[in-house]
């Protein structure tokens, strides 16, 4: 019997200026076409990457009230709906690295996601069962992004107050190939449980 | 929950009824009207009370009513909850067997009658093989109250208690007896309000036993109100009343779930009361029954709050329903499918309360999915599949209720100021592999979904096809029966209802939708969730799009359109899909403005471009026809422009005067194939004199163009605006005066993709920093008006970059090409002050004399400021040449170490003319420095608005001209002294007054001494004085008179110039005056010491200057130099020293002790005469001795030694003479040079003369009083020695000379 594994669907990268740097897409699984194909759309996934946005001025209003939260990982963000959550980081410049992740976004045999689904009866019986997430494992997507980040910020073209002006608002998208296969290799890489991208 | 039977979600609480008390609205449980009239009357007999004390305790108990309370378990403090509700008199009771339907023969047996609302009941709606209803819910929650609470009156008044007593007993009786007939269980409690404070606590207290024991009442069901209680007092009481009844409801309903756990045990399913006839004629199986046990057991643990039992009955009962015996085996086409569905929703509805009660919030997400998957399973397999309108429906639905139970719970941790978005999951599944969606999220998230799930339900119906929209009886009978199965209308219409042909009124999908999505959006506000909630906001926007609400389309977005924090983030695509959908609206509703200012904005590249767009701002209002015709103002930063702009200025810096070339850049990022924007007019706000500029279209302009690329590069020349602003600026021509405004006109066509730039010559007025602001873009057409003002800011990508062609560019280094810094007009006015001193005196009358010449080309109205400033500064006054200037005004203002002249009107000076400035300062006492500064502020008559400054430092010393020291030499005074003894010359002179001159001179009788002042002046100025005139003025006090005569000529003076009367004095010269000064004492008596102030006066002038030598001749100064204080008449003997040459003289000092032999004088001339006179001011007899040392410098003759007594107040003289023998050893020189040369000089002898006080054995110093004597360095007296006559005439003759 085929499971439902989570699987990225967005890989957002946002400013300081709670500008949109980056944004990839990856299509996931839609067993009723047994085609991939993004669950949203772009103008979609723009707005819940904004709507994320929300979250991180609460959390970092929070977390700077109780003085805790360094760390910058702010983990599950939301789940907008069953299918579809974001987690978040945010790097001590202000960038904002955001994973949407579809819980349902690809297929695997149920014997393989026999090892994912922790025993769980009632899901078990159930066609369409979803294995969970559990807390951290999206640390090793953003650490990749993080690396990936950082190369983009050794390149001594890129000039990040171009991207996020220290005053003002907006800035420039960033356009670096190599960051933009780094975002898509990560976000096809990932499945539950790989530690390392 | 509103799509569920009413109550069939609700949490289950106790009912409370209370009877005996009138009220405003009785209570109507609205029974169904089968069996109303089947239904039991309970009714008491005594009237209803109407006591204020009856109404006060059952409006707290209603106040208490719980049906509002938040279902979770965390209110503590409530110990019961109870639904109550008021019948005055009577209420109805469901009957509680259900009659024999009619037209059934009683069977041989007696029939077994069961309750109307179980299934083995014909008349019930669930006959023969329900499960169960809405109805039997509503029985235990609405129907049968729990507890029955009486109200009666307890009289007090001894005569009719006991008939009162025994009324109460009666009706209490009575009812009871009507409760049991009626066969339910509900627990009958009374409350006795007595009417007035008991005479005493055993009588009431029988009483009370009595009525309880006839009653057969419960100990705890019986109550006592005593009357006049305080408010809290009776709060109080009911309280415990309350708490009370409620352990007597719980027993009820523990009761109750005994007997259906009972009925349960049996395990065998019963047999309706008439076995049935109609439909399969199959019965509730034994699994159903089951299901209805665990389900009552569950419901009646509810009531309970024992929510852990209620939800282990409950899912229990999920279970049983869901399984393989019941669920499976009801076929899809039955009604008693979608009930048993019904009840699987209920079921799980009343779980996931009992999970959030208990604060396990993941297991109720979890909990909810699992129902929901569950359901989707069971309706792919078995029913009608998910992927049509009804399942979507129920999906959305099923979300609500979450939402809905979600509220209900209030959930600490949910309340908005907590601004949490989802709830940690429970410490039990903490580890696992959780879904996201899991970890419960707040009720915003939940409506969302069912808005969703809304949308799809609309899409699925609208996909349907027309056929199966026809109502059933246009269809044929075959298609009804295929449609039947196709579609699931579990609580939703039917497809041609839900989704009707020929535009009938179906179901208001965006309605419901909006609904939704408002209220979500309002949870989502509360939490701060701003962006999300625009989110929502733009997919209501759609909705209403979609029925056309354009209304509120525009209302909704407007605002958002306006802050859109999207468009400054930099979401364009966000940006642009709200814009397009409120430009729809906006055409729609009218609104042109918004219109314009949208499609102005959706110009620019940075959005996408749409095909079939035309992309004119031109035409945007096609089809509108706004009256009057709409003006737009666009402020920075309200859009994203479509326009990229810089203004950059050719230099850093320029003078006020001069221009420098200013470039203005306009470049356009619009798409591409859009109409070409012809701009109406550019106007550039400069910060500075120039205020702004003002480049109107012009097609065919005449400026030079050159044209590269994309690029269009024209010179514009610029109009000075004194009558374009007139024109422009009718109403404000006073602020037309001040601010310049340039004109200037230009082909302002941009076409997309095209940069304009302007090269314009902007003339700089006043200093400081003239700074490019802002521009503001016009656009005028027909149908609107359109301005859009920009501010030129460093990130727009034209900045920095100057434009040498339309080709070629480069790169502007400075930090801000937007600004140039005007330097102030470079003065041509010179001040000048031809007649310049180095120095100036004290006690001179300053007067200077600037010359202020006009070098510009055209006259200059020019005012002048003085400032002098240093210690001490004194007014002064300015004179200024051709002008008639008031004394006030040309009169400086002194104030702290300044003097200041302000604002002096020099009025016009002509070009190359020039105006002389006279400042008059008078005569200063101290030397001192000024520091002088004239300002010379004015402005040309042909530019008014640039002010010229022009400034000269000037340095003004003033010094002293003169200094001078002093010396006072004591002189013998030739009178005799009056003497002490000679009464009658005392009063003899006194006596005589004759004249007034004479009087004065002769009421002095004292002594009298001679002094000889001599003074030394030195010429401190830079340049030839003339002096005219020293003289002296004395000072004592009132009793000593005091004359000074000056002498003539003292040795070594200038030689008097002919010419101006007066000697001129060269720098650094010193000039000596001498003065014979006597003083004598009024009276003898007064010996006491006296002090002399001398001043030396000196009148001065300066010596005419050649080139001023037509002036009058320079005015006469005074100086005054103060002499240090000398002191007179000591009362000390003094030895006073004089000599004289040659054959001495008859000397008025009568007294000399060894006259000298006639016969020598005539032959020696070189004979010194030496007098040595003593004086004696004391008042004592004092004696002297006098010794005369031989030399060998000379000879003399005189007493050796001899002694001399000296009466009080009386001077004594000795005499002797000297004959020097050691000046033809050494040669004779000048005397000045050989003054320190030795003991003994050629010319100079020193006779060693002592003079002893005898009696203090003190020695007294000689003084020499005359010319020709000095004292050498021991204090001795040097006597000069006259040279030879025949070796040295001349010197013969000086020396004579100089002793006259």
């Amino acid at each position: 019997m085929a499971t439902a594994i989570p699987s990225i669907a967005c890989l957002g990268v946002i400013g300081r200026n709670n500008n949109p740097l980056h944004v990839a897409l990856f299509p996931s699984f839609d067993p009723a076409t047994n085609s991939f194909a993004p669950v949203r759309t772009p103008l979609q996934f723009s707005l819940l990457l904004s709507s994320t946005l929300d979250i991180f001025e609460l959390r970092s209003r929070h977390n700077a009230a109780n003085s805790v939260g360094l760390s910058g990982d702010f983990g599950l963000l939301h789940a907008v709906d069953e299918r579809l959550a974001a987690y978040g980081f945010e790097t001590n410049t202000g960038t904002k690295f955001v994973v949407i992740v579809d819980m349902r976004g690809r297929r695997i045999d149920g014997a393989v996601a026999a090892g994912l689904v922790d025993g769980r009866g009632a899901e078990k019986r159930i066609g369409a069962a979803a294995v969970g997430l559990r807390e951290g494992e999206m640390k090793p997507v953003f650490k990749a992004m993080q690396t990936a980040y950082i190369k983009l910020l050794q390149n001594p073209f890129f000039d990040p107050d171009e991207h996020s002006p220290p005053a003002g608002l907006g800035g420039k998208k960033i356009t670096n190939k190599k960051f933009a296969d780094d975002m898509r290799r990560i976000g096809e890489n990932w499945t539950p449980g790989v530690t390392n991208l | 929950m509103d799509e569920y039977p009413t109550g069939s979600l609700d949490q289950n609480i106790p009912l409370l009824l209370t009877l005996g008390t009138s009220a405003r609205s009785t209570y109507d449980p609205k029974l169904s009207p089968a069996l109303k009239d089947q239904a039991i009357l309970i009714r008491s007999e005594l009237p209803a009370l109407d006591t204020v004390q009856a109404h006060a305790l059952l409006s707290y108990v209603e106040n208490r009513d719980a049906s509002f309370l938040p279902a979770n378990g965390r209110d503590g403090a409530r110990r019961y909850r109870f639904r109550v509700k008021t019948a005055e008199r009577s209420f109805l009771l469901p009957p509680r067997r259900a009659r024999l339907p009619d037209g059934i023969e009683a069977s041989p047996l007696p029939a077994v009658l069961h309750s109307p609302y179980s299934p083995l009941s014909p008349v019930s709606p669930l006959y023969p093989d329900g499960l169960m209803d809405t109805q039997w819910i509503l029985k235990h929650q609405d129907f049968i109250p729990s507890v029955l609470l009486c109200f009666y009156d307890l009289v007090s008044e001894p005569s009719l208690a006991t008939l009162c007593d025994n009324k109460i007993k009666t009706d209490v009786n009575n009812l009871r007896g009507l409760l049991s007939q009626s066969g339910y269980r509900t627990r009958l409690a009374v409350v006795l309000l007595s009417d007035q404070a008991l005479p005493s606590v055993d009588g009431v207290q029988e009483r009370l036993e009595n009525i309880r024991r006839v009653c057969g009442l419960d100990p705890k069901a019986l109550f006592l109100v005593p009357p006049n209680e305080s408010q809290e007092e009776l709060e109080r009481m009911a309280e415990n009343m309350l708490t009370t009844l409620y352990g007597v409801a719980v027993e009820y309903f523990r009761d109750l779930g005994r007997h259906s756990r009972k009925k349960r045990g049996r395990n065998m399913a019963p047999q309706p009361t008439v076995p049935p006839t109609s439909g399969t004629s199959q019965t509730l199986s034994l699994a159903g029954w089951n299901v209805r046990y665990d389900f009552k057991s569950a419901m009646f643990a509810e009531y309970r709050l024992e929510m852990d039992n209620a939800l282990r009955s409950f899912e229990q009962a999920y279970e049983n329903l869901l399984g393989v015996e019941l669920f499976e085996t009801i076929p899809s086409w039955s009604p008693r499918w979608n009930d048993a569905r019904f009840l699987a929703d209920v079921i799980a509805v009343r779980c996931l309360r009992c999970l959030l009660w208990n604060g396990q919030h993941s297991a109720a997400a979890r909990r909810w999915q699992a129902h929901r998957d569950r359901v989707a399973e069971f309706v792919d397999r078995r029913g009608r599949g998910t992927n049509n309108y009804g399942w979507e429906a129920w999906e959305a639905r099923w979300a609500t209720v979450m939402a809905n139970l979600i509220e209900k719970a209030e959930i600490s941790d949910f309340a908005p100021s907590t601004l949490r978005i989802y709830l940690q999951p429970e410490k039990n599944v903490m580890g696992e592999r959780l879904q996201p969606w899991e970890l419960l999220h707040h009720p915003g998230y939940w409506y969302h979904l069912a808005a969703k799930h809304l949308c799809a339900r609309r899409d699925l119906a609208h996909a349907m096809s027309e056929d199966d929209r026809m109502p059933p009886s246009f269809s044929p009978a075959s298609h009804v029966a295929s449609t039947a199965f196709t579609y699931d209308t579990y609580m939703c219409p039917q497809p041609h209802e839900e989704y009707p042909i020929n535009s009938v009124q179906g179901v208001d999908h965006s309605h419901k939708i909006i609904e939704c999505l408002m209220r979500a959006r309002s949870e989502f506000l509360k939490r701060q969730q701003l962006r999300f909630a625009a989110e929502l906001s733009l997919e209501c926007a759609r909705e209403l799009t979609l029925a056309k609400s354009w209304r509120n389309v525009v209302e909704l977005l407007r605002s958002l359109w306006q802050d859109l924090s999207f468009r400054a983030e930099g979401w364009l695509t966000i940006a642009e899909d709200l814009s397009w959908a409120l430009r729809s609206a906006a055409t729609v509703v009218g609104d042109a403005s918004l219109v314009i200012a949208i499609d102005w904005e959706l110009l620019s590249r940075s959005f996408t471009r749409r095909t079939n767009w035309h992309y004119d701002i031109t035409r945007s209002l096609e089809g509108m026809a706004p009256q009057p015709r709409p003006k737009v103002c666009i402020k920075d930063g309200q859009l994203l422009p479509f326009v990229a702009t810089s203004f950059s200025f050719g230099d850093e810096e320029g003078k006020a005067g001069q221009s420098t070339l200013g470039q203005l850049v306009i470049k356009s990022n619009a798409h591409q194939g859009s109409a070409p924007i012809t701009l109406s007019n550019i106007e550039v706000k400069l910060g500075g004199s120039v205020s702004r500029i003002v480049l109107k279209h012009e097609a065919a302009s005449k400026t030079t163009q050159h044209k590269h690329g994309a690029v269009k590069l024209s010179a514009v020349p610029l109009l000075d605006g004194a009558e374009g602003a007139e024109k422009a600026e009718p109403g404000h021509p006073d602020k037309a005066d001040r601010k310049v405004t340039l004109h200037g006109a230009a082909d302002l066509t941009l076409l997309p993709g095209q940069t304009l730039v302007f090269v314009m010559e902007i003339p700089l007025r006043e200093p400081g920093e003239t700074r490019a602001v802002s521009l503001t873009l016009g656009v005028e057409s027909d149908a609107f008006e359109l301005e859009h003002s920009l501010n030129f800011g460093e990130g727009s990508g034209v900045a920095n970059i100057w434009y040498i062609s339309a080709s070629a560019t480069k790169r502007i280094a400075r930090a801000s090409p937007n600004s140039v810094r005007v330097l102030p007009r470079p003065p041509k006015m010179k001040i000048k002050n031809p007649s310049w001193r180095e120095q100036y005196y004290t006690d001179e009358p300053i007067e200077l004399e600037f010359d202020l010449i006009n070098e510009e080309v055209v006259e200059a109205i020019a005012k002048l400021d003085v400032d002098l400033f240093g210690e001490d500064t004194p007014a002064f006054s300015a004179e200024i040449d051709g002008h008639d200037v008031d004394e006030s005004s040309s009169t400086s203002i002194v104030e702290n170490d300044e003097s200041r002249l302000q604002g002096v009107s020099l009025g016009s000076i002509e070009s190359s003319h020039s105006l002389t400035v006279r400042l008059r300062l008078p005569p200063i006492q101290r030397s001192s420095r000024y520091d002088l500064t004239l300002r010379v502020a004015y402005h040309l008559s042909t530019d008014i608005g640039t002010p010229i400054m022009q400034t000269a430092v000037f340095q003004l010393n003033i010094v002293n001209p003169f200094e001078a020291n002093y010396e006072l030499l004591p002189r013998v005074h030739p009178d005799p002294w009056p003497s002490l003894f000679d009464y009658e010359g005392v009063a003899d002179v006194s006596g005589d007054n004759d004249g007034a001159v004479a009087s004065s001179h002769l009421t002095h009788k004292g002594l009298s001494q001679a002094w000889y002042l001599i003074t030394r002046y030195a010429s401190f100025a830079s340049e030839d004085l003339r002096v005219m005139d020293v003289d002296i003025r004395l000072q004592t006090a009132r009793t000593v008179r005091c004359f000074a005569s000056k002498r003539d000529t003292a040795p070594g003076s200038p030689p008097e110039d002919a010419g101006g009367g007066g000697r001129v004095m060269l720098p650094n010269t010193i000039v000596e005056a001498g003065f014979d000064i006597i003083a004598q004492k009024s009276t003898l008596d007064d010996r006491s010491p006296a002090t002399l102030d001398v001043s030396l006066v000196i009148k001065w002038s300066r010596c005419p200057n050649p080139s001023s030598a037509s002036r009058n001749s320079p005015p006469i100064n005074t100086t005054i130099l103060l002499v240090p204080r000398f002191s007179l008449f000591g009362t000390e003997p003094r030895v006073l020293a004089t000599v004289s040459y040659g054959l001495p003289t008859p000397v008025a000092v009568k007294v000399s002790p060894s006259p000298v032999p006639p016969s020598l004088l005539p032959r020696q001339p070189q004979l010194i005469i030496l007098h040595v006179v003593i004086e004696n001011a004391s008042n004592h007899f004092l004696t002297f001795g006098l010794a005369m040392e031989p030399s060998e410098d000379f000879a003399f003759s005189g007493p050796k030694q001899t002694t001399l007594h000296l009466l009080p107040v009386s001077r004594r003289s000795v005499t002797y003479r000297l004959l020097p023998l050691g000046n033809k050893a050494l040669p004779p020189s000048t005397p000045t040079t050989n003054v320190f040369g030795g003991a003994v000089l050629s010319n100079w002898i020193k006779p060693s003369l002592v003079v002893r006080d005898k009696y203090f054995q003190k020695v007294l110093r000689v003084i020499p009083a005359a010319d020709g004597m000095k004292l050498d360095k021991d204090g001795g007296v040097l006597l000069w020695v006259p040279p030879d006559v025949e070796e040295d005439p001349e010197e013969e003759d000086e020396s004579s000379s100089e002793e006259e």
